[in-house]
């Protein structure tokens, strides 16, 4: 039995946002960290939302952490009043040092889980995410990779089948394992277009870059398109990062 | 705090339960609750420039003139002094007790609910009293920006600038209850475009009067007024120096409080008050502290023109509208967030902090900011306003010292600040008599109103909230 990995589940807990079906069965082999929160605007004291609207949420909360306990997996939750959401779920995927953070959307099957590897950085976190997540399930894994200008197929394969060696020697079933490698200028782009198929995306977390400002993260872009949910894994953070 | 609130009002309200721990990014409330601190230094250094910066160079230099003549430059530096003196002490406190409502805060925790409710309910009204001062300069700048276009609003039965501050006051308050986006993000760059421009407009005049462009300074005596205008005008114009004690009414959202906040309170004391200080001096160089007296609340336009021609003219009014405009809008802020502080502890209504489901804004404080303040917009007593406002800051101030001191030689086992004053205790006992001291200096009015207010505070105490206990175990 592999540790169960902890996936932060953010959700805006007073705004009827709920769990789509069968998020609970994806994740009934992790560590949920329920995050229910609030964002109120500036004007507003953090404090004066919790005196008006703690119980109401922590209601909801209880319902919400039932879920996922009836499906099988430990829970964790908190709950935060908040001016910027962003600030919050970063902050609480460091502190519950959380693999992945979970984009929920509606899966009806989990049969085909692709994962997007951008490369050898944070490879180690991703593996044990989907060892942890899928592993004790019948997915088929996907290992995905855009190859760059200038790197060969041969590299491409070494990559993949890295990964998809560390999660056999986990005891990770290897007919469920497929490579594939594309090559296309943009891999935003592909990802999109990889993801029509499958059931569920697993994908790293972008730094941000001056093209993020402009065209969004790609995360969001890819969430934005896919209709399934997003395993978003988080890299690690430096302690000075803090 | 080891001892936690208890008691209840007239309504049978209870004050909320204490947090159960501060981190450098939250406040812990409870098993699994949070309140996500998300105000960096940089944002609370915009608080507190933001607040200040309008009243001083705006608005005060020609009236601080007319009464002071060139030692207005001293009534400013003595405003700040005494400012300093409080925001070390107001530091301290804050890192110890990060939580929003500031000295109020402080005083009740320290000194018990009497005190508390004078300060808290004293606090909500001089930032409403400031807000008002705050609206008639905006008026003011709106006036003369017009005049320099070519219209007249001369004719109504009302000053001009009394009926715009009433439209601009009316209209920053509906823009907090309905407005979502990002205010503060706002804020900052109006404070960062508003010291460029103040940088590069300051480092001209004060060559200038050096007489490095071959113009003469007008020459002049200091106390041109005698001595005693000194403390008057300090007095006065101590409404400029209000501002770092915004930055604590926020506290509870500081990110990094121990650090941020002595940083944010003591920073902008120090950078307004070199800029307030250079200002006066380049605005008397210019004219002579007579004549810029004769031009009222827009003098720094005049010392633009002066100065830079049409274009500074036009550079200053603009800068002046959004700094008064700031100023008032923090105010108003800042004022809801009294409000809010007082509520929870059961000292006003709880419905007073009510946030409305549409807009996630709390309407009902931001109405009981607004609607007086447009009653003293009214009004139109600039000085009256500005030093009732003062007044009232300067009593919470001198508290907020006595209270350092109550906190340092009883020494409770939860106070535990992370930020120790310098010059104990000389430092808070200046402070304390200071801040009394300058109240003395005010106009007879202006301590009549500011004695009512405390007083009101007081038996609006002792009826709705005689049993409450805030204090905690000093």
């Amino acid at each position: 039995m592999t540790e169960r990995p902890s996936v932060l589940i953010p959700i805006r807990v007073l705004e009827g946002e709920s769990i789509p079906d069968g998020v609970p069965t994806l994740l009934s082999d992790a560590n949920v960290v329920l995050l229910g929160y609030h964002v109120i605007p500036e004007q507003t004291a953090p404090g004066q939302a919790k005196m008006q609207f703690e119980e109401r949420a922590t209601a909801r909360l209880d319902e919400l952490e039932a879920l996922f306990e009836d499906a099988g997996a430990t829970v964790n939750r908190r709950l935060v009043f908040t001016h910027q959401a962003q600030k919050t779920i970063n902050r609480l995927s460091h502190e519950e040092d959380c693999l992945a953070v979970l984009i929920p959307d509606t899966v009806a099957e989990m049969d085909d889980v692709l994962v997007a590897v951008r490369g050898t950085v944070g490879i180690d976190r991703l593996a044990r995410l989907v060892d942890g997540v899928f592993a004790g399930t019948g997915a088929t894994v996907t290992l995905y990779h855009v190859a760059r200008e200038g790197e060969s197929d041969a590299d491409a394969q070494t990559l993949l089948d890295g990964l998809a060696d560390r999660l056999t020697d986990n005891g990770f079933d290897d007919d469920r394992i497929e490579t594939r490698i594309e090559r296309e200028q943009d891999p935003v782009d592909a990802i999109i277009d990889a993801t029509v198929d499958f059931d569920v995306l697993v994908m790293g977390e972008s730094d941000p870059t001056l093209a993020t400002f402009v065209f969004g993260l790609p995360v969001d872009q890819v969430a934005e398109q896919f209709l399934g949910p997003v395993f978003v894994v988080q890299r690690e953070r430096s302690e000075s990062e803090e | 705090m080891s001892d936690p609130a208890t008691g209840e009002n007239v309504a049978g309200e209870r004050p909320a339960p204490e947090p159960e721990g501060v981190t450098d990014e939250t406040t812990v409330q409870g098993d699994d609750v949070e309140l996500e601190r998300t105000i960096g230094l940089v944002g609370g250094l915009a608080i507190g420039i933001g607040t200040m910066i309008g009243a001083g160079i705006f608005v005060f230099p020609g009236l601080a003139a007319a009464e002071a003549g060139l030692a207005a430059t001293l009534s400013f530096a003595i405003g700040g002094v005494i400012a300093l003196l409080v925001a070390l002490p107001t530091s301290e406190l804050a890192t110890a007790m990060p939580r929003s409502g500031g000295g109020y805060y402080f005083i009740s925790r320290s000194m018990g609910t009497s005190y508390g409710a004078i300060v808290g309910l004293g606090l909500w009204l001089g930032l409403v009293f400031a807000s008002a001062f705050y609206l008639v300069g905006l008026g003011h700048y709106i006036v003369a920006v017009l005049a320099e276009v070519g219209i007249s609003l001369a004719g109504l039965p009302v000053g001009p600038h009394v009926v715009l501050g009433l439209l601009f006051g009316a209209g920053l308050t509906a823009l907090s209850v309905g407005g979502t986006e990002n205010t503060a993000k706002l804020q900052n760059g109006i404070v960062v475009v508003l010291l460029a421009v103040l940088t590069g407009f300051l480092t001209y005049g004060v060559l200038d009067a050096a007489g490095v462009f071959g113009r003469q300074s007008v020459p002049q005596e200091f106390f041109s007024q005698g001595h005693l205008p000194v403390l008057s005008t300090a007095a006065l114009v101590f409404t400029s120096y209000l501002g770092f004690a915004q930055v604590a009414t926020v506290a509870g959202e500081i990110k990094q409080p121990s650090r941020n906040l002595p940083l944010a309170m003591v920073g902008s004391v120090v950078v307004v008050t070199l800029f307030y200080v250079v200002t006066i001096f380049v605005a008397t160089s210019s004219f002579g502290a007579d004549r810029l007296g004769t031009f009222g609340e827009t003098a720094m336009v005049e010392v633009a023109r002066d100065l830079l021609g049409l274009p500074g003219a036009v550079m200053i009014l603009i800068a002046g509208l959004l700094a008064t405009f700031s100023s008032a809008n923090a105010s108003i802020l800042s004022a809801s967030r009294s409000v809010y502080a007082l509520s929870r502890d059961a000292l006003l209504p709880r419905w007073a902090s009510k946030i409305n489901l549409k807009y996630g804004t709390p309407h009902i404080a931001l109405g009981m900011a607004g609607g007086p303040i447009l009653v003293l917009v009214a009004t139109d007593q600039v000085e009256i306003l500005a030093e009732v406002a003062s007044f009232l800051h300067l009593v919470m101030y001198a508290l907020i010292c006595v209270a350092l001191l109550v906190l340092r030689r009883r020494d409770p086992p939860w106070y535990d600040p992370s930020f120790r004053i310098p010059g104990y205790p000389a430092v808070p006992i200046v402070g304390a008599v200071a801040s009394a001291g300058l109240i003395v200096f005010m106009n007879p009015a202006s301590i009549v109103i500011g004695i009512a207010v405390m007083g009101g505070s007081y038996l609006w105490y002792r009826y709705y909230a005689t049993d409450v206990k805030l204090k905690g175990d000093v």
